[in-house]
C-alpha cells in the first residue's frame, strides 16, 4: 500500500487558507451583526457559527480547487497526446 | 394577598400608572384629551365629597356598574329603576339602602341625584338621556350612543346646549393598555398605520333564559332591530372607537356584508358580519364577527409599516425583529431560503408566505388584563370601572370629559352606517347632514 506523504509546506498552505476562510467568516458575522442590528456580543457568542462557516467556506474552497485541478490535469493530458 | 380578579377603582393610582404624574401630561393630552379633567389636584379637591348616583336598569349590566359603583369612594348610590322587578331585587340585595322606582322619568324628579347611570336596552337610549339631560342631571349611558343616527344626532345637539355632563361607557378609553397602546402608536412605534383588523368571534348563541315567552322580547332584546342594532353596536362599537381614536379621523365610507349564518333561532339580527371601511388615503378597517366558532377570539389589530399593535392581547410586533435568532443566523437562513426555496416555475414573488414567528412586545409590563370576549355583561379591569370613577368625578366637579361624547358618537355612527350597508348592500358615504366639527375625514 502506498504511503501518503503530506509535506510541510502543504500543511502550512493548507493552514494559511483556513486562516483566510476562519477571517472571512469572522467578516460575515461582523457584517451580519451591522445588517440585522443584532448585539455586538454576538461577535464572541456566535464563534461556534463562525467556526462552521469556516468549516463549509473550507470545503467550498477545497471543491473548487479539486475542480481546477481536474481541468489543468485533462488540459496537460492533451497537450501530452497531441504533442505540443 | 391581592385577589388576580379584584377590581381596584383607585383613580389616583390609575391616572400614576399612565404617567400622567411623571411627565406624560403633554403625550397624554394628545392622544386621550378626555383624561386631562383627572389631574391629581382635582383628586385631591373631591376627596371628601361623594356623587349621589342613580342607576337605571339593573339587570346584568346594571349590576355589573353597581359592583363598580360600591368599590367607587366618591361614588353614593341613592336610587334604582327598573321595570322588571328580578332586577331590581337582585340590585336592592347588593344596596338595600337605595330607593327604588319603576318609572324613570319619576326617579329623574328626585333632586337628591347628582347623576344617573343608563344600562338600559339600546332603544331606550336617547328617550332617557335627552330626558336626564333636560331634568338637570348628569348622565353616563351604556354603549352604544342610540338605535338610529337621527337619535344620535340628537343627542350630540342636546349635549352642545347643556351645562352636564355625559358619559358613555367607551371603557377602552380608560383602559391602562389601550391608553398606552396609543400613546406607542401616535409617536410612531409601529411606524404609519396602513390598516386596521378587528374582530370578535365566539360560539355562543347571545341567548339568556326567559322565564316566559312575553318577556322574549325584552329580555332577548339584542336579537330583535326594535331594539338593538346586533353586533355591529354591541360589539363592534368598542373597537371601531379604537381604529377611530387610532387613526384620528374617520372612514368616508363603508361596505359590508351580514347574515344569519347559524344561530337560526327566530332572531332577527345578523349573527355573521363582515364590513370594510375605507379612509381617504385608502387606509381600511376589516371588521369581521361571528357568534358560532370562537377560534380567533377577540382582537384590535392597529397595523403600521414597522409593527403591528393588537391591544385586547395588550402586545406589539415590529416589522425588522420577526425573529430572536443572531444575526449570522439570519444571514445564513436568508442565503438558503434564496438557494433552496425560491418557486423558479412561478418566479420568485410566488412563495407561500405563511405566518411567521414574530417576537411580542408588552404594552404594559407586570400587570395587565386580556378578556376572552365571552361575557355579556363586562370584564374586570377592562376601564369600565376608572370610566365610571371619572363620570362620579365630574358629577361632582361638573367638569365635561373632552371628547368622549364624540368618540362615541363617531363610533355608533359608524356601527349604524355598516348596518345600513349590509342590509341596502351597497357602498355607504358618510352622511353630511351627520358630520360633526371634531370630525376629520382627510
Amino acid at each position: 500500500m502506498k504511503d501518503i506523504v503530506i509535506t510541510s509546506k502543504r500543511i502550512k498552505k493548507e493552514g494559511r487558507i483556513v486562516l483566510i476562510c476562519f477571517i472571512a467568516a469572522f467578516v460575515i458575522n461582523v457584517l451580519s451583526i451591522i445588517l440585522y442590528k443584532t448585539p455586538w456580543m454576538e461577535i464572541v457568542t456566535q464563534l461556534g457559527y463562525v467556526v462552521v462557516v469556516t468549516i463549509g467556506l473550507y470545503v467550498l474552497f477545497f471543491f473548487l480547487r479539486f475542480v481546477w485541478w481536474v481541468v489543468l490535469k485533462i488540459f496537460k493530458r492533451k497537450k501530452t497526446k497531441t504533442g505540443i | 394577598m391581592k385577589k388576580e380578579k379584584e377590581v381596584d377603582v383607585s383613580l389616583r393610582q390609575f391616572i400614576k400608572n399612565i404617567g400622567y404624574m411623571t411627565g406624560g401630561a403633554a403625550l397624554l393630552a394628545g392622544t386621550t384629551p378626555w383624561l386631562q379633567s383627572f389631574t391629581p389636584d382635582k383628586l385631591e379637591e373631591i376627596k371628601k365629597e361623594r356623587a349621589r348616583v342613580a342607576v337605571i336598569g339593573t339587570g346584568s349590566r346594571g349590576q355589573y356598574h353597581i359592583h363598580n359603583l360600591l368599590q367607587i369612594p366618591h361614588a353614593e348610590i341613592v336610587a334604582f329603576c327598573d321595570d322588571y322587578q328580578p332586577s331590581l331585587d337582585a340590585a336592592l340585595a347588593l344596596c338595600p339602602k337605595a330607593k327604588t322606582y319603576t318609572d324613570y322619568r319619576k326617579l329623574l324628579e328626585n333632586p337628591e341625584i347628582d347623576g344617573v347611570i343608563i344600562a338600559t336596552p339600546l332603544n331606550w337610549h336617547a328617550t332617557m338621556v335627552l330626558d336626564a339631560l333636560a331634568a338637570g342631571k348628569h348622565v353616563f349611558c351604556e354603549k352604544s350612543m342610540a338605535l338610529t343616527m337621527e337619535q344620535c344626532k340628537a343627542i350630540y345637539d342636546a349635549y352642545q346646549h347643556t351645562g352636564k355632563v355625559l358619559y358613555f361607557c367607551m371603557q377602552r378609553m380608560f383602559d391602562e393598555k389601550y391608553i398606552k397602546g396609543m400613546q406607542m402608536i401616535h409617536s410612531g412605534l409601529i411606524g404609519d398605520v396602513v390598516g386596521l383588523r378587528c374582530h370578535w368571534f365566539r360560539n355562543h348563541d347571545w341567548r339568556r333564559p326567559v322565564p316566559s315567552p312575553s318577556l322574549e322580547r325584552k329580555i332577548n332584546w339584542r336579537l330583535y332591530w326594535e331594539s338593538s342594532a346586533g353586533l355591529m353596536t354591541e360589539l363592534a362599537s368598542h373597537q371601531l372607537e379604537v381604529c377611530n381614536w387610532a387613526t384620528r379621523k374617520i372612514p368616508e365610507s363603508v361596505i359590508g356584508t351580514g347574515d344569519i349564518v347559524h344561530w337560526k333561532d327566530g332572531r332577527e339580527v345578523y349573527d355573521s358580519v363582515n364590513v370594510i371601511y375605507h379612509y381617504s388615503d385608502g387606509v381600511k378597517i376589516n371588521y369581521e364577527s361571528l357568534i358560532s366558532n370562537k377560534f380567533n377570539g377577540m382582537e384590535d389589530q392597529i397595523l403600521g409599516h414597522k409593527g403591528t399593535m393588537n391591544l385586547a392581547t395588550g402586545k406589539y410586533y415590529l416589522e425588522d425583529e420577526t425573529s430572536s435568532k443572531s444575526g449570522i443566523e439570519q444571514l445564513l437562513k436568508q442565503i438558503g431560503d434564496k438557494v433552496f426555496t425560491a418557486v423558479p416555475a412561478a418566479g420568485p414573488s410566488w412563495r407561500p408566505e405563511t405566518k411567521q414567528a414574530y417576537t411580542p412586545h408588552y404594552i404594559v409590563e407586570d400587570r395587565f388584563h386580556v378578556n376572552d370576549g365571552l361575557s355579556m355583561i363586562g370584564a374586570d379591569k377592562d376601564g369600565s370601572d376608572q370610566i365610571l370613577s371619572a363620570f362620579c368625578q365630574a358629577c361632582i366637579t361638573g367638569e365635561k370629559g373632552k371628547n368622549i361624547v364624540e368618540e362615541a358618537y363617531s363610533a355608533t355612527m359608524l356601527c349604524l352606517l355598516g348596518n345600513q350597508a349590509m342590509a341596502e348592500k351597497c357602498k355607504v358615504d358618510f352622511p353630511e347632514e351627520y358630520k360633526i366639527p371634531s370630525m376629520k375625514f382627510q
